[in-house]
């Protein structure tokens, strides 16, 4: 890195202009982001790759039509939705995995972020554990409520960003992400003794904690 | 407060988004009430279990399989599903020593990329004494200022009729391929034929095709042009050889030359590698054809058995 880099906007003219070379980096500088969604929509690595390469192939189909009235990365959001809904569309893969089902053979293991200093082993296989069944859980939302939750919760946009990655409206992003949140709250129901925590009410504490994922102290 | 109340306004509350005239009452609620305390505390770990979702890694070969991807798709929809039979009349005599130099320097405006090819120093039937360079050689010109243009330089060391040809895609057999050049090669004089094709913008491949032919024996040249080489790669494909070879060219940024056999089709070929360097691919290739890789030295060769 020599300090400075170079804009996106940029790097779309040079690429309408006919430079290849623009492209490949911009694929680069949103690979990762784009895989990251795309798995967390698929929860298969393979299926994430697949996706993500459909979704920058739309891209370079598109790009010399892209206006900049949306931010890149909001743009591509929106491609990844569309390319999984096209995917799953064609697979028809309504069924999904019991919750029972815990033999992850052909997925590689999660790296989950441990702490160096007082690392807590009974906390980690908790966590792990709370993940897998969140992971279940969240496949089996219908599409439309996982999108949501997704940005929403997990790559933390704003109810703004959702509408430009979505195209939605406002109020129908907040009515999916409750009927999500309530499909949510039922199906781990049975598993309530893992996700409550004790602690004391404290509003300023609660929501930055579930906003930046950082845990707090207890 | 009473607990349907709070319950209808947990989320918000969760979300930060609960009027601060409320927050006091619900809290008192909370503190109070075991069932709405546990409510919360459940849904509260919900979030942020979300919130804490780890990120995959993604493969290694990520970056690989899209530009793969994009670009074996970009093409093939030009190609459509044309089904080619090549015919390819058997040649003459043993060529006589042809000698490849290429070379892509730094393009304007382009990554640098450059290759040496040489290719058989067998002289057969040559009886020539004349030190004469013999072969092509692909160069880049200065012509005026930050102005580069390609140009071919071909020279052979006995008489023979030759021509250069562009094809549009791997996949057109030599003869529909777009003349560039057409003459008679003397001995020891060489020939030099502008490629501003290579130069343009909006034809810019990322593998050029090239076709070379002496004495109507034709050969394939799959020129790479600027793409960022991987050293390995993941492919899955279902092509005609010279469109694989094409694309494995781009992918590994390696120039790869192609005799095809007389009489020969180009024939069908599917390939599903992962994560393979440009020698495994190939041998996965080529399993089942006639054909067999050979490397030279900066480039391969594929040649029939």
């Amino acid at each position: 890195m020599n300090g400075f880099e170079l804009s996106d906007e940029w790097l779309i003219e040079r690429f309408k202009e006919g430079d290849d070379t623009a492209f490949d980096q911009l694929v680069r500088r949103y690979e990762q982001k784009v895989f990251q969604h795309a798995y967390r929509l698929t929860h298969n690595l393979d299926d994430a790759a697949d996706v993500a390469a459909e979704a920058f192939l739309r891209m370079y189909t598109a790009l010399k039509r892209f206006r900049g009235e949306a931010q890149l990365s909001t743009w591509l959001y929106r491609i990844v939705q569309n390319v999984y809904f096209d995917f799953h569309k064609r697979e028809q893969r309504h069924q999904h995995m019991p919750l029972e089902i815990s033999s992850d053979e052909d997925e590689e293991p999660m790296e989950l972020p441990i702490p160096d200093e007082s690392f807590d082993m009974d906390e980690y296989l908790l966590e792990q554990e709370r993940q897998r069944v969140l992971r279940e859980a969240i496949d089996k939302l219908p599409d439309y409520q996982r999108v949501v939750t997704i940005l929403f919760h997990v790559e933390q946009l704003s109810y703004e960003e959702i509408a430009a990655a979505t195209g939605l409206p406002l109020g129908t992003i907040k009515s999916r992400l409750n009927r999500a949140r309530a499909a949510l709250r039922e199906l781990l129901e049975p598993y309530r003794e893992l996700f409550e925590i004790e602690s004391r009410p404290n509003q300023t504490e609660a929501t930055d904690a579930l906003r930046t994922g950082q845990s707090t102290a207890e | 407060m009473r607990c349907e109340q709070v319950k209808a306004l947990l989320n918000d509350y969760l979300e930060g988004a609960l009027s601060p005239a409320v927050v006091p009452s619900l809290e008192a609620h909370l503190s109070v009430c075991a069932s709405c305390r546990g409510e919360w505390q459940f849904r509260r770990g919900i979030w942020r279990s979300l919130a804490q979702m780890p990120a995959p890694s993604a493969p290694a070969d990520l970056h690989a399989r899209i530009m793969t991807h994009v670009r074996a798709q970009t093409r093939t929809r030009a190609v459509s599903q044309r089904v080619l039979v090549w015919r390819f009349v058997g040649a003459a005599a043993a060529a006589a020593a042809l000698f490849l130099l290429g070379f892509l320097s730094a393009r304007p405006g382009g990554v640098m990329a450059g290759f040496e090819l040489f290719g058989s120093s067998s002289r057969s039937g040559s009886t020539s004494s004349l030190p004469v360079e013999s072969g092509i050689r692909l160069e880049w010109r200065d012509v005026g200022e930050s102005e580069r243009v390609p140009v071919l330089r071909a020279a052979l060391n006995r008489e023979a009729s030759a021509m250069l040809a562009w094809s549009p895609e791997p996949n057109l057999p030599p003869r529909q391929a777009q003349r560039i050049w057409q003459g008679t090669l003397q001995p020891g004089k060489a020939v030099e034929i502008p490629l501003p094709l290579l130069h343009q913008k909006q034809t810019a491949r990322a593998a050029a095709t090239l076709w070379w032919t002496v004495d109507d024996q034709h050969r394939a040249f799959f020129i790479p042009t600027g793409y960022p080489p991987s050293a390995r790669a993941s492919l899955r494909l279902r092509a005609h050889l010279s469109e694989a070879l094409a694309l494995l060219a781009e992918t590994y940024q390696t120039p790869i030359e192609w005799l095809p056999a007389s009489h020969e089709t180009n024939p069908l070929v599917v390939l599903d590698v992962r994560d393979a360097t440009l020698p495994e691919t190939l041998q996965q290739l080529l399993i089942g054809t006639r054909y067999t890789a050979r490397a030279e030295k900066g480039h391969w060769r594929i040649l029939p058995q």
